[in-house]
Order: C-alpha cells, then structure tokens, then sequence
C-alpha cells in the first residue's frame, strides 16, 4: 500500500493538547513526521509587556496549566533576580512544598493520560482520585484548583492554613501507599511491559543537544536535575535524590523507563513534602498574616534600563527558564521584553523524530511517556 | 438431562391443540397444523431473542457497574463495602442489639471491626475521607437499569451522515451485514433445552459460520467511510479477527470432539451424563477460547482496531445515530454470545452445579433443582462476563496490533492444535461410554482406574491440577540477575515499591 | 540526600571558563565576564558579548572546548530606541552539564559536591547586539547544537530577526498564513489592550478602533 499521510489533530483524544502531528505512514510504519504547533499562541510574551510584574503572575499559571505553581514560581525567581529581591526563608520552604505538591498532581494528571492511550482506563480514575487531594491542598494556598496566583515577588501570598501541614503529611503517607498500587496494576501486567519496552529510545547527550531536559534526560541514566546543579530555593535543605533510571539499551531510555522515572519522582516529591513540613522555620502550626516579613518581603517595583533577570527551574517536563529585561512601560513598572522558555515547546518536535520507524499504534506511547502539555509550549 | 422447563414442546403443542382445536370445523381447518407451527415459530423465536437482548440489559449493567467500582467510582451500586459504611453516612442503625439474650453483640463488634479497618473514618482528617468515601444519593430500586435504555433511544434522535465521498452502498451495506449475523447467531443459542429458536443438527457449525461474517462487514465499513482513521482500523479489524477464528474454531472442535456432537444442546447433555464439566477436562481449550473470543468481540486488551487514542473508534468512526448505537449494541451482544457459548460449552450450560449431591439434600434439594435451567445459563453467562470480560477490561491496556497478531498465529494457534490432539487422546482412551447416565446425579465417563484403585473423575481432576501447576510455573518471574536484557516475558527489574533512586 | 554545586565550585567554574574564553577571543573584540545573580543563591553565570560575525566562531568554541551541551533559548528583542548600534539584540541561553552517555543497565549518580573541573555546571549568556534596521540578521547555529533550532525558528517567527544559514524556516506560533513580514514582537505593533479599564467596559472588543483612527490620512 502506498505511503501516505495521517493528520492526528487538531482535535484528537491523543494528543494532551491542542497540537497536530501529521505521520506519513507505510501500514502501520510511521516513516516521517511534522509536528505543527501555535494553535493555542496567546501572545502572553507580548502581554506582560504591558503588565505590571504583580499583574504577570497570573499569566504564568495559565502557560503549563497542569503545573501552574512551578510556572508561577519561575517567573517570580526570575523577577527576582531582575529586580534583586530577597525571599525569607520561610516562603521559600513554602514555594518548595506548593512546587512539589504541583509536581506530584501534574504527574498524576500524566500518568492519568498515559494509561488511558495505552488502553488501560482504569487509571485515569484512579490518578484523578488521588490528585483530587493535592489540589485541595492546593486551593488551601491559593484560593482555586487550578490557577492560584500564589507566589509573590519577594515571598508568597499567604501563609499556610492552621492544619495545612498536618493535611499535607496524612495525604502524603496515604499517596505513598497508592504508588504502590499503580505499581501493581502496571508493572506486573505484561501488556504495560509489552507496550513500553522497546518504544522510542532516545539517549541522554542526544537528548540534551536537542534541548530535552528533566525527567526524559534522567531516564537515560545520568541525575542531571536543575535542583542541585543550578540550585535554587532550599532544595539543598531537604532530603531528597533526583530520580533515575537505567535506560535499556545503549540507544538509551524507552518509555518504560520514562514511566519509571516519574514514578519515583512522585515517591522522591513525597519524600521531600514530609521532610520540608517538619524543617519550616516557624512551624508548621504558625499562622503568619499576609505581607508578615516571614513570608514577604518588599520588594521593588521598578526595574531599571538594562538590568536582566534569569531564573533555571526544574518544571515537571524539564528546565524552564524566564529572561526578563527592565525599562519597559511605566519607568520600568512593566518589562521591556519577557522571554519564556517552555521544555515542552522544544521536545514536542524531538519527539516527532523518535516516532519515525515505530508503528502507528506506538505514537501514544511514545508521545505520552514525555509528557506533553501544550499550554506551555505554545504560550 | 432435558430441563424441565421446556417451553419448545410445550409451545409446540398446545399451539397445536389451540389450533386444531380453535379452527375445527372452520375453512381452516385443514391449514390448523400451519397455523399453529407459524404461531409457535414465532412466540419460539420471540421468546429466545427477546429473552436474550433483554437480558442483555444485565450485561449492559454489570460492565458499568463492577467497571466503576474496580475504578473506585461512586454511584449506585450494590457494595460489600456499604454494608457496614453505609449510604452516605446513612446505615442501618445498630439493629444488632435487638436479637434477644444480647446474641448480637458479636455482630456488633465485627461492624466496629470492620469499619475501623475498611472503613470511612480511619484518618483523622476529612480531606482523606473525602477520597476514601464512597456513597450516593437517594433511593432507586433498579440502579443504573433504564440508562441503557435512554442511551438507546439517545442513539434514535442521533443524524445519520453519509460522508460525501463514501461508498455510498457498501456503506450502507456494512452494518447490516455485521448487526444481523450477530442477531441470526442468538437464534440458534439455546438458553435451555426448552428454550431456543433452532436446533439443527449441526447448530455449532452454523453459529459460528455466522460469527465470521462479522470481519467481512466490519471490513466494508472501514474501507467505504473514505477516511483514513476507518482504513487503519479496519484493516486491523479484519486481520485480528480472521488470525483470531482459527484458535477459535480449534478449541470449539476441541468441545465436539470431547461431546461427540456438532450440536449445542448435546455438547451441554453431554457434560451432565458424562459426569464433568468439559473446563475440568480441556483448561487449556476454555482459556483458548476465552481469549480468542475476547479479540473476536474487540474488547481490551484486544480493541486495538477500536483504539480511542490513536483511531477516535477505529473502523465505525463515521457512523451516526441509530447504525452506531446497533454497531455498539452487536458487539456487546457478541461478548454476550461468547459468554452464554462458554456456559454451555465448558461450564455444563443448564445443570445445576452438583445436581447429584445437592439435589438429594431434604428439601433444599428439591429447591435447587426446580430452579429452571434458563436461570443456571444466564447466572452462569453472567459470571463469565464478570470475571473475565469486564475484570480484563479494567485491569489489561491494549495490545499493539502487530502484538496481538503475533500472538494469535505464534501462539494461540499450536496450543489450539495441541488441544485438538489431547481431545482426541481423551475421547478415544480414556473415555468409558458405558458409564454415561442421564439421571440427575450424572455419569461417571472419566474416572481413572490405575492398579486396580479408581479415582472417581480421576481424568478431571488430573488434567487440572497439572494446568494449574504449570500455569503457576509459569508465572513465576525468570531470574532476573541472569537475564538482564529485557524481553517481554520478564517483569520489571526493580519489584514495585522497592527502588531507591540514586541506588543500584 | 541530594548535594548541590556549591557556590566556590560554581565560581571557580565560571571564572576558569572566562579565562578561556578571554585567552582566545579579547584581541576580536568579544567580551567575557562573570556576572552574579542578584537574588536567591546569588550564583555565577557567564555573560559574553560578541558581534554577528563573531558568533559562529565563538559557538563553535562553546562547544567543543568549553563543552557547551545545552542551548536553551534563544531571546530576540527589538530596540527601537536603542541607538544605531543596538537596534535588536539577540540573547542565546546555554549550560555546560555534565552528562554522557551510559551503557546499558547502568547509571550515573553525580554528587554536586565531588564534580571538579570541566564537569562543574555553568550557565551562559550571550548578548549579540545587533545594529538598527530593518534586517537584522545572524548566523544560524542549528548545526551546533540541535536545541537552538526551534528556538531560532520562534524567535524569527515572533520577532523578525534572520538566522542566516537556517534549514527549513517556517512559522511556529503566528499561522501559516500570517503576512509576510508580520512579526508581532516588535515595538511598532501596539496590544490593543493596555488597560484593565478598557477590557471590563468591554471585554470582547466590539468598541474596538483602529490605532491610527482620527489621523488624517
């Protein structure tokens, strides 16, 4: 039978998104692919230029939806370095634990796609059931489930409910049990093993020359992760280990190992949620008032001709950077020019090459096991 | 044995007897007999269907039900669970305490026990219980019955569309061929000895020369959509299915061979005068034909022709309203085929399970074998739909194509032949004809007699044990240190729970 | 317990590299210097400047004598004001990270502590200023490393700025169909927008007019 090509979107059960991948196909072999993006392009880099830096944070929970508080986050270490803001030590145990707490629901809303494109429904039930806990620790913090405009410059809103520790550790020990059920249900079924293995290899050093960073890099063998290598926050505080895999082949990582990684990123997220509740400066059981210098400091609003700010953060889907200039609108109330780096953005098209020599029936596989999220890559 | 309740004869008689009875003396008279048997064949006929797809609302039930709670839903449904959380915070009241001379605080404390260790409130905090509690609200007394029935009729107000460039015929064609082979099969199904729409000699060949009429229109609809999604999908159809006959066909010979007969409701007479079920003789054959059907009926983890992820409902993609829910309705009506053939086949059809035994009980006896023989079936049906169709559903994903065909041909395939020669062995040397007995207690065929000691259903018992014993062999994980490079028959290298990151 | 680059090791780091590339590059004019953060853990970074023409060499250098392995992002943005010298400016973001490839079954464990040398993390920045015009153009660094290819493609697409020697260009985010010449990043396409009070009288824009309405023409 003739070549010939398939359009999987824009609308697609598939794809996590607004996107479209066209495969060219010989059977059931996949022997080209394009990948076309910018169907949700909302122009949020042309917006903040009209933004104050307090009105942006809103903007950024909406670029990765389903990992709004690490987005959130970035932006404001960013606008810190822009406008040389000092963070307490309080919030920034508070940022940690509502980025790890994020970390932990955008996997769960990962693998509760995953599983479904492989064939196994069951799991989108159970991960939505178990996410629905942190996004009410979540909303404790920031007011909805989903966009929560939580950090500030210089410190976060609001201080941590009465309780909210005490939620967050019997939720957490509760969840531990949990990975280990999905564990079950997945890694003991043959057909899970069958499906993954073997799939889309794709090896560290190419990766990374290709801009494809976090978990896809670490399940290829090595433990490179922006925490300790770019270190931010207080994540040389709290005890934790970044998550890797031993990749199959020497063709590097498969999907399987992809899947693992995130599912040990979940146990390592756990493991640093209880030991950053019980590290917090203040207690866990005090109640800071918004604006207290324990969570906020103030910060600058203006942002002068020719200051720069950078921020590296390890996001859920890889490094996500923010390069803000000053001097913008306003005498520098706004930035001159806001500039997002989305993970997703550059491996979406990397993966679009891996596909090709599979079959058609492994592109969900392939492209759910890095995790897309097409909010963020199309900004 | 004939089940009592045989409604076949029954019918056919006393529709003769009305009839001649009715129209003596009338111009009619001589036609009567016509009459009669027009009217039996069709009161027959609606009988069977009727009580098949009616029954089917059953199947309908079960699959959304038992699939919710394997995924931990609320709704509706009859939960062991309940009987000691209650209904949203609503039980019984401790209703114990009113058997008399204080013999219910027992029951009591097992209720205590049981909600503290499987209950609502063992966290101390309410966001934990809110994921914990399952619960519904109001009283129904047929949860969840009638949404098939909206569903269906939800289907009648739907557009039909033709796409522009389809084969316009062919598509059109498709459906028809694929729903009414399914429908002509559920009339040669026998639900009892006394309640089927046929019974020809050879009932089984002819089923299931109707079962493989289904790829060929699932085939039609693929490629006359004029979509390449369809394309895909029916040519994954089409290959899965016609790999997937053979072990299919096999293992059903398998069955005949064993029975003696090509005809169903011998296979089932066959089962109770011989003394066992034919799952205790041919394992290997029943789990032949479990899986071979669930690929024949594309359910997951064989429903790669269908997959939503990649193919949004494979090869019936286009098809709107009524023609899509009837699509949607024959293929569970295959899964039930499938389930009611595997009763009858492997599982003694409408004996009641230890009818010998059972039955000589006082009066429980007489109680268990009054049940008719249609109920037997249908529970039996039933269960087979529970544990294997929908339990594989929920727990297995899919199978990639170029897999399942592997399977099929590498695998399915030699075993289906092995089973047909181990059918023969049995039926030829270990098979005692002079012991089949028609009476309730059953025959004693398969017994083993070795140096004089007779192990009653020795033959059985045997074969069994030792599928048993290898499937459990089997199972076990290959050592994993030796064996580094993964293969698809080894399990993960770290057990779940048991890896450290940042450790070998 | 994870161990992360300490600040002395992350300093030396960025100083041994500038000293490379100072060695190498400062008689043609391109300027390498080790800046600090100004937040948070306040760690070093190295910003370069360099000119267009430049560029290919010193990326070159980047990657194969410094072990560049990582190009992020790639930022264009359009000074109208900025003088003739620095009509547009183009910022390249890269990191130098340790990682190899492993065997199979096996993997690398690197405690941020123990790393010496070449392996010790280091951020980068590189300014290529670029003079005003309508053509600002650089030279593509696609085949260097992989990541800046999309990148390059983006920042075209939003911003205007040609990347000489770029294979396959073609619009990512705006449509296909979008006009020739249509970059929206640049200064002179205002939002229309700029005002909370504007959008919540009307929200969906129907009182909208063109920004040059009442200018006679």
């Amino acid at each position: 039978m003739a070549e010939m090509w398939i359009t999987m979107g824009p609308q697609h059960p598939m794809t996590h998104g607004l996107w479209t991948l066209r495969v060219k196909v010989d059977g059931e072999t996949v022997t080209d692919t394009e990948a076309e993006l910018g169907y949700i392009h909302r122009g949020v880099e042309k917006i903040c230029e009209a933004r104050d830096f307090t009105q942006i944070t809103p903007y950024c929970d909406r670029l990765c939806y389903v990992s709004a508080m690490t987005w959130a986050h970035s932006y404001v270490m960013a606008a810190e370095d822009l406008l040389e803001a000092e963070v307490p030590e309080r919030a920034e145990y508070i940022r940690l634990m509502a980025a790890e707490v994020q970390r932990l629901a955008s996997h769960l809303m990962w693998l509760g796609a995953f599983g479904p494109d492989i064939g196994n429904l069951t799991l989108m039930t159970w991960c939505l059931r178990d996410r629905e806990m942190f996004l009410d620790l979540l909303q404790e913090l920031g007011g909805s489930r989903m966009h929560y405009n939580y950090p500030r410059i210089g410190g976060v809103k609001r201080d941590i409910p009465i309780g909210w520790g005490n939620r967050l550790k019997a939720k957490v020990k509760l969840f531990e049990h949990r990975i280990n059920e999905y564990e079950m249900l997945l890694d003991e079924s043959t057909i899970w093993l069958v499906r993954l293995q073997g799939v889309g290899y794709a090896t560290a050093e190419d990766q990374l020359n290709a801009g494809v960073t976090g978990p896809n890099i670490r399940a290829a063998g090595v433990n490179t992760d922006t925490r300790w290598t770019n270190p931010y926050s207080v994540y040389d505080q709290v005890d934790w280990e970044p998550a890797v895999e031993k990749p199959t082949s020497v063709k590097g990582a498969d999907c399987y190992d992809r899947y693992r990684v995130r599912m040990e990123e979940m146990r390592q997220s756990c493991r640093m949620l209880l030991d950053a509740i019980d590290k917090i400066p203040g207690g866990a059981n005090t109640h800071y008032q918004p604006g207290d210098e324990m969570i906020l400091t103030k910060a600058p609003t203006r942002a002068p001709e020719g200051a720069t700010g950078f921020s590296t953060y390890e996001c859920t889907r890889g490094v996500s950077n923010f390069y803000i200039q000053g001097g913008g609108d306003g005498r520098g109330k706004n930035p001159y020019r806001l500039s997002i780096r989305s993970p997703m953005f550059i491996t979406i098209p990397y993966v679009a090459k891996t596909m090709i020599g599979y079959k058609i029936a492994d592109i969900p596989a392939i492209m759910g096991s890095f995790d897309p999220c097409i909010g963020e890559t199309d900004r | 044995m004939n089940d009592w309740l045989g409604l076949h004869d029954f019918i056919y008689y006393r529709t003769r007897e009305g009839a001649n009875w009715l129209l003596e003396g009338t111009f009619l008279e001589s036609s009567a007999n016509d009459i009669a048997f027009f009217i039996f064949t069709l009161s027959v006929c609606l009988i069977t269907f009727g009580g098949i797809m009616l029954s089917m609302f059953m199947i309908l039930w079960i699959e959304r039900k038992f699939y919710a709670r394997v995924n931990d839903r609320r709704g509706a449904t009859t939960a062991l669970r309940s009987l000691w959380v209650g209904e949203n915070g609503v039980t019984a009241g401790e209703w114990w305490n009113m058997v008399p001379y204080g013999l219910g605080k027992p029951i009591g404390a097992i209720n205590r026990w049981l909600n503290k260790v499987a209950g609502n409130s063992g966290h101390k905090h309410e966001m934990v219980n809110r994921v914990g509690n399952r619960s519904w609200y109001g009283v129904t007394i047929f949860p969840g019955f009638f949404q098939n029935i909206a569903d269906g009729m939800k289907f009648l107000t739907k557009e039909h569309m033709v796409p522009s460039r389809a084969d316009k015929i062919i598509f059109e064609l498709a459906p028809f061929l694929v729903i009414s082979s399914t429908i002509m099969i559920l009339g040669m199904i026998p639900l009892s000895s006394g309640i089927y729409g046929a019974n020809p000699e050879l009932s089984v060949l002819f089923a299931f020369a109707i079962f493989g009429i289904a790829p060929l229109g699932v085939f039609f609809a693929g490629w006359s959509s004029n979509n390449k999604y369809t394309l895909l999908g029916g040519i994954r159809s089409a290959a899965q299915l016609t790999a997937y006959e053979i072990p299919l066909l096999l293992s059903i010979l398998g069955v005949c061979i064993m029975a003696g007969s090509f005809n169903f409701i011998e296979i089932v007479h066959f089962q109770h005068s011989s003394g066992t079920w034919l799952f205790f003789l041919m394992p290997l054959g029943a789990v032949l034909f479990l899986i071979s059907m669930i690929a024949e009926v594309e359910r997951i983890p064989f429903d790669m022709p269908e997959a939503e992820a990649e193919l949004v409902e494979g090869w019936w993609t286009e098809y709107g309203g009524m023609r899509f829910g009837l699509l949607f309705a024959a293929e569970y009506m295959r899964v039930y085929a499938a389930s009611i053939l595997f009763a009858h086949f492997f599982m003694g059809g409408w004996h009641a399970p230890f009818a010998g035994t059972i039955g000589s009980i006082p009066y429980l006896g007489a109680a268990w074998l009054a049940i008719p023989g249609v109920i037997w079936t249908l529970l039996k049906a039933w269960f087979i739909f529970t544990v294997v169709f929908v339990w594989a559903r929920t727990a297995l994903p899919r199978i990639r194509t170029d897999q399942i065909l592997e399977f099929g041909w590498r695998m399915l395939l030699p075993l289906a032949i092995l089973q047909v020669a181990l059918s023969l062995v049995y039926r030829l040397y270990f098979f005692d004809a002079s012991a089949l007995s028609d009476t309730v207690a059953g025959g004693w065929t398969w017994d083993l007699t070795v140096l004089g000691y007779t192990l009653p259903w020795g033959l059985p018992i045997l074969t069994t044990m030792f599928w048993i014993g290898l499937f459990a062999i089997l199972m076990k994980d290959e050592n994993i240190v030796e064996n580094e490079e993964r293969m698809y028959h080894i399990r993960t290298m770290t057990p779940a729970g048991t890896h450290t990151a940042g450790k070998e | 317990m994870v161990t992360a680059v300490t600040k002395e090791q992350n300093a030396e780091a960025a100083k041994a590299v500038v000293e490379n590339l100072s060695s190498r590059f400062s008689d043609a004019g391109v300027v390498a210097e080790v800046i600090a953060h100004t937040s948070g853990k306040a760690y070093d970074f190295v910003r370069i400047t360099c000119s267009p023409d430049q560029w290919r060499g010193v990326a070159k250098h980047l990657k194969n004598e410094v072990g560049v392995n990582y190009c992020a992002m790639v930022t264009g943005t359009h000074f109208p004001e900025g003088g003739a010298d620095r009509g547009w400016e183009v910022a390249y973001h890269m990191y130098r990270w340790p990682i190899a490839n492993v065997a199979a079954h096996t993997m690398t464990v690197l405690e941020g502590d123990k790393l010496k040398g070449d392996e010790i993390p280091v951020e980068f920045e590189i300014f290529i200023p670029l003079p005003a015009g309508d053509t600002p153009s650089v030279p593509s660094i696609q085949d260097i490393w992989e990541g800046a290819d999309w990148n390059e493609k983006e920042t075209w697409d939003l911003v205007g700025i040609d990347f000489e020697g770029h294979v396959n260009m073609h619009r990512v985010l705006n449509p296909h169909d979008s006009p020739v010449a249509f970059h929206p990043l640049q200064r002179q396409h205002k939002i229309r927008y700029h005002d909370f009070n504007e959008m919540y009288d009307d929200p969906q824009g129907f009182g909208r007019k063109p920004v040059d309405e009442g200018r006679v023409k």
